[in-house]
């Protein structure tokens, strides 16, 4: 079982203080409930690198927690900021590659997964906009089948995927 | 819990010091010791005019240094409370007080209108000179912010930017409003609402880029 909102709000007040032994037990926590916040937003040979760069930046930014709110929303806005730079990295490689002229090859069953999840977040996209970056960004499809796909030119789904990813990006404190 | 990620957190609880939690109120304090450094220096090198608090000034130069300085303060908190993330943060202020400050340079711009007299605004002897003045003034403010901002873990990168534009912008030239000789609306209302307007941009454009993190 995971630790609740006030106990790991604790932890961290300990942890600021610097208590070694909090800080274990607060980032064996985080991690636990990471791999849960992540586990279907993200596939799963990437999820714990994922919850590794956020562990990292929690302990880097560490200072920025104030023990006077809760711990958890503090927590999660880093996450998501975190994911959002995780899908623009993905994006450009893809771009990168496109490039290159190499095809993606097909997603696997845990990008089906993400997908489910993220559907949540794209409430906020248009629909056009949130369909590109299923097709491209989750899915792994090329932007020309992604083009095909969906009847957009390859450049409608660049800029589709381009203002979407940075509707994201401005998404992140907003609660759902 | 994996191998790796209890190796990395060993490590981690291995590496911790104490930290100092950041704190609104220290923020705030910050940014209000930045202001009055900028009056001070003001002071110092162009002087205050005189008879403000003595009620010699015109309504307009209490009303427009009034909303600049609350929109100044409205960003400013915002800026201040995006160093410290959390998801149902909102950062609603600043846009409306953008939008009450906007009433100045409309009112000017109708004045302008109705007086038909839109040359006298180019010929205006202090206005570049109190746009530059003002941008100048609102540097030390938007460095602290700047300052503030990179000890935090700000995630509303372009929000960000663009809130502690406008916060540097509006104080600078409500602190450097208080030495302009000028109280008339068509001058306070464009270029002393010009700074922030700049600054803003200013803001929005490079901030995001040194937030980065």
């Amino acid at each position: 079982m995971i630790a609740d909102e006030g106990t790991m709000a604790h932890l961290m007040a300990l942890s600021q203080k610097g208590d070694k032994n909090a800080y274990t037990v607060l980032l064996s926590e985080a991690s636990n409930w990471l791999q849960r916040y992540f586990r279907r937003k993200v596939p799963d040979a990437q999820l714990d690198d994922m919850v590794q760069e956020v562990l990292l930046a929690i302990h880097k930014k560490r200072a920025s927690y104030d023990a006077t709110r809760p711990f958890q929303p503090w927590m999660a806005a880093i996450a998501r900021y975190r994911w959002v730079d995780h899908l623009r990295k993905v994006y450009r490689a893809q771009e990168d590659a496109l490039e290159d002229n190499d095809a993606f090859e097909d997603s696997d069953e845990e990008a089906v997964l993400a997908r489910i999840s993220l559907d949540r977040l794209f409430v906020h996209l248009s629909e056009k906009q949130a369909e590109v970056i299923e097709l491209v960004k989750i899915e792994g499809h090329s932007i020309r089948d992604a083009a095909r796909a969906c009847g957009q030119t390859e450049s409608a789904v660049k800029v589709n995927i381009h203002r979407g990813l940075k509707k994201l990006s401005a998404l992140i404190e907003k609660a759902e | 819990m994996n191998r790796i990620n209890q190796d990395l957190i060993e490590q981690m609880a291995s590496e911790l010091q104490p930290v100092r939690p950041l704190k609104t109120s220290e923020g705030l304090l910050l940014v209000a010791l930045a202001t009055l450094v900028t009056v001070l220096l003001i002071e110092l090198f162009d002087g205050l005019r005189a008879g403000i608090l003595q009620g010699q000034s015109s309504a307009f130069f209490m009303i427009a240094n009034g909303l600049l300085l609350v929109l100044g303060i409205a960003s400013a908190t915002s800026v201040v409370t995006m160093a410290s993330p959390r998801v149902g943060n909102r950062h609603d202020a600043p846009k409306w007080t953008m939008a009450m400050a906007a009433v100045l340079p409309i009112a000017a711009l109708i004045t302008l209108a109705a007086q038909q007299s839109g040359a006298d605004m180019l010929g205006d002897p202090y206005g570049i000179t109190c746009l530059l003045a003002a941008l100048s003034a609102s540097s030390i403010t938007g460095f602290a912010l700047l300052f503030w901002l990179k000890r935090g873990a700000p995630v509303s990168l372009n929000a960000a930017g663009l809130h502690l534009g406008v916060a540097a912008g509006a104080l600078g030239s409500a602190a450097y409003g208080l030495a302009c000789p000028i109280d008339g609306i068509v001058h306070l209302g464009i270029f002393h609402v010009a700074p922030v307007i700049v600054a803003g941009l200013i803001g929005r454009l490079i901030v995001p880029r040194l937030l980065r993190w």
